[in-house]
């Protein structure tokens, strides 16, 4: 039995309406406790900020596509080098790092649980070989079924409970988190050199348009129970105009879940583009933050950019190409079989290009303008918008207008012309900045009845002590120490055990993997069915038998069972 | 002025590679105590070389190097120089001058591979001849080399001048294959001949006073032209990459 107790912590727990209150937190094998023996390891948080540890909903950490940037780009492992140091392996790598880079610069970030966005199931377990060296923190992984062939058909079929039926049986043999539908359609599609225009156009082969797909897709997930919603990249990202597009892609969208939304919009700074091309490119996050405002079943996270060097990696193969036709630099494309396809090119994100700092500008607007900092979560959509250590610097940029209107200053001097950023005043608070970064994440994952995100006794002890104090700070003047503070927790506390000290990874680690099982009846067992049987016989480069991942590459983990309407 | 004597002691493994980034003239000028990489071994400099220091100085500019012996392979000497200069007698192992910004490294001999990567200013003079990645940039960059002079009087590798963006460089023999590819700028000169150069070239100016042997198609032919009173043939490319270079030949032969 360990136990310890966290003294004098300044703690903002939003799940459990907490918003400041200067209390002791009791921890005993790895959960949060009432109270704890005298014997108790004792950490004196000296009132300094203490939040639930970090969860980042949508971040690209592991697994084949994050694997190829690093390929591509060795240019880019020249970047961040530390050399090994007590329980640290060396790290090397800026955008795309080592696993265990990832883990430890995460993890003196605060940030105990990690959800990789999208794996495609064939290519599974080298994600899941990924997570095991990604000790200091719990992962998951979002599978992609955007093209999946089986998917497709049954969709076209009008038959929700057969697509519900695939997705059931390939979340279990993947050991996949939740659906990732990436340019629904339009991935499918690039494998034939095509891309889909908005959602209403069908695709060739299939006959079934992006609004079908997401519309059965979106119905088919709720049929599971699944913990997470549909985790959705819209079609045509990054194309000026594209906002029409986004609003009707939300607008399709029921409310069919009371705990949590129903859709998860991602990195929608990438869809929330005015203008009929690069010229008259401007934002639209107004709109777009209006339509999410009143519509509570969907919740987005902002994907923001940050100037700098980035690799970019996704699973929208034509978009990536369309970004290759104009940097002219280095571009790599995969296709997976039945399932999805991938494309990964290196960006640099300059100031001084008009197009890229009214990108900057719209992911700060949504964050500003979504009313609910529950229904707009931080994240950079790492790496694509920009590596996850700028994190901190976008916090104080949500917080502290002053230092919005410094940077504007050094942008493109046109972009004030084209972005609502300037006239926005609105600055966050604490409150909002632990929601966005953990409450509200863990809330959209669905992962805060198995302990994420909260300090509630009984919740996992993954706790971050932040070294500042917020009596004392200003955050709209003294933004710099906000960047500090949020650079470097004091200590990062993983399943009740210091992980990180003052930036320094003290142990090893141990990090579990969540995934999901739903139970369906043996009429929707799709590893029974002939038809799904000879699809693999036929079409794939694996027999079905071959395609499951083992429990081997599972070590701890932790399945959450649903019980399905099938 | 300060002069730096090392020569190399006669070693049991002669194959080891030794990383001696340390060696420039700085540090001789703060005193500190030098230390050496032999595998995972930091070694006191003096367990390689016998070293004799005579006269003192107070700039980097007035430090003088002088290596002998067997330094065929020891590694990323005169790496960052910025002032002085190195003269080396024989053979020098990798990345010799890597990233030097300014100062001047004379090698006697042949030079390994990566000579002057990534070079930014200064000035180095191989009498021999270099390996292959003389004067290139790195894996996955985008600029290679981009100021000063490099100038081999015997012959080099393939990829030299890879991704060049500035300075001199001139061979006065043979190049490999692939010379100038993906260069930007700056000028590549090579009396001798070479194969195939400078693939995806977007600017600068190459000029091989010998043969291009598989010269690319994706050059457009400009015409005759001239320098020091001879024939060459002029081409703009590479046009595959919209490219702008200048690539002037003597001769040239497309592949059979």
């Amino acid at each position: 039995m360990s136990e310890m107790l966290i003294k004098n912590a300044f703690v903002i727990d939003p799940l459990n309406g907490i918003n400041g209150e200067v209390m002791d937190i009791a921890i005993r094998d790895g959960k949060i406790v009432e109270a704890v023996g005298d014997a108790a390891e004792v950490i004196d948080a000296r009132r300094n900020l203490t939040l639930p540890g970090g969860v980042d909903s949508h971040t690209h950490i592991c697994g084949t596509k994050v694997n190829f940037g690093r390929y591509m780009s060795p240019e880019d492992m020249r970047a961040g080098r530390t050399p090994r140091r007590g329980h640290m392996h060396a790290t090397s790598g800026y955008s795309v790092p080592t696993t265990y880079g990832n883990s430890y610069r995460y993890s003196a970030m605060g940030y105990t649980t990690l959800l990789e966005g999208a794996m495609a199931p064939l290519e599974a377990r080298h994600t899941h070989e990924e997570f095991s060296y990604t000790p200091l923190q719990d992962t998951m992984a979002n599978a992609l079924f955007d093209g999946n062939w089986s998917v497709l058909e049954a969709v076209r079929d009008g038959d929700t409970k057969r697509v519900a039926a695939v997705i059931a049986w390939v979340l279990s043999a993947v050991k996949g988190f939740a659906v990732k539908l990436t340019n629904p359609g339009g991935t499918e599609a690039w494998g034939w050199g095509e891309n889909v225009d908005c959602i209403q156009k069908p695709i060739a082969n299939f006959e079934v348009s992006p609004a079908e797909i997401i519309r059965t897709i979106v119905e088919a997930n709720e049929l599971l129970h699944l913990p997470h919603s549909v985790h959705l990249h819209c079609n045509n990202l990054g194309k000026p105009g594209n906002y029409t597009c986004t609003m009707g892609t939300f607008g399709l969208i029921p409310d069919l879940n009371k705990k949590r939304q129903t859709l998860y919009a991602t990195h929608v700074q990438y869809h929330a583009y005015g203008g009929s091309g690069w010229n008259d490119f401007c934002s639209k996050s107004e709109p777009i933050a209006n339509m999410v405002n009143m519509r509570p079943q969907i919740a987005i996270d902002m994907g923001q950019v940050m100037f700098g060097k980035t690799t970019t990696m996704t699973a929208d193969g034509p978009m990536e190409f369309n970004l290759y036709r104009l940097h002219h630099d280095k571009w790599s494309n995969h296709d997976v079989e039945l399932e999805t396809g991938s494309g990964i090119i290196p960006v640099l994100y300059r100031r001084k290009n008009l197009v890229n700092s009214v990108m900057w500008a719209i992911g700060l607007e949504l964050a500003l303008l979504v009313d609910d900092p529950w229904r707009c979560l931080l994240t950079t959509d790492n790496p694509n918008g920009a590596p996850f250590v700028r994190y901190p610097e976008i916090i104080a940029l949500l917080m502290s207008k002053r230092y919005r209107e410094e940077e504007l200053a050094t942008v493109h001097p046109d972009t004030e012309h084209r972005v609502p950023l300037p006239a926005i005043d609105r600055e966050l608070d604490w409150h909002d900045i632990a929601v966005m970064t953990r409450a509200a994440q863990a809330k959209a994952l669905g992962i805060v009845d198995i302990g994420k995100g909260h300090l509630a006794p009984g919740a996992d002890a993954d706790v971050a002590i932040y070294p500042i104090r917020v009596d004392e700070t200003d955050p709209s003047v003294d933004y710099r120490r906000v960047i500090d503070a949020f650079s470097r927790t004091e200590y990062t506390i993983k399943r009740g055990r210091v992980v990180c000290r003052s930036g320094e990874c003290v142990v090893d680690g141990n990090n579990t993997t969540i995934w999901v099982k739903p139970k369906v009846s043996p009429e929707y067992d799709m590893g029974k069915d002939p038809d799904f049987i000879r699809k693999f016989d036929r079409y794939y480069t694996v027999r079905m038998r071959n395609y499951p991942v083992q429990d081997e590459y599972l070590k701890r983990n932790l399945c959450i069972e649903t019980e399905a309407e099938l | 002025m300060m002069r730096v004597t090392l020569a190399v002691k006669p070693r049991k493994k002669p194959l080891l590679p030794i990383e001696a980034e340390c060696i420039v003239p700085k540090t001789f000028l703060s005193g500190e105590a030098v230390y050496v990489w032999r595998g995972n071994k930091e070694l006191p400099l003096d367990e390689v070389f016998s070293v004799t220091i005579e006269g003192t100085a107070d700039r980097t500019e007035d430090v003088e190097i002088f290596i002998s012996g067997d330094t065929s392979r020891i590694k990323r000497i005169g790496e960052y120089l910025d002032a002085g200069r190195i003269v080396i007698e024989g053979d020098i192992g990798m990345h010799c001058g890597n990233f030097m910004s300014g100062g001047t490294i004379e090698i006697g001999g042949d030079a390994d591979g990566w000579l002057g990567r990534e070079m930014r200013g200064g000035t180095i003079i191989c009498r021999g001849n270099a390996a292959d990645y003389c004067a290139a940039g790195y894996r996955g960059g985008r600029k290679g080399m981009t100021g000063g002079k490099v100038e081999v009087f015997g012959n080099t590798g393939d990829f030299l001048a890879e991704h060049l963006a500035g300075g001199t460089v001139i061979v006065h023999g043979d190049a490999g294959d692939m010379a100038g590819i993906e260069m930007h700028s700056g000028s590549l000169t090579i009396e001798g001949s070479c194969s195939r150069p400078c693939g995806n070239m977007a600017g600068g100016t190459c000029v091989v006073h010998g043969t291009a042997h598989e010269m690319l198609p994706t050059f457009r032919k400009i015409g005759p032209t001239t320098l020091e009173g001879m024939p060459f043939t002029s081409f703009t490319g590479d046009i595959a990459n919209r490219g702008k270079g200048n690539l002037i030949v003597r001769d040239y032969t497309y592949m059979d």
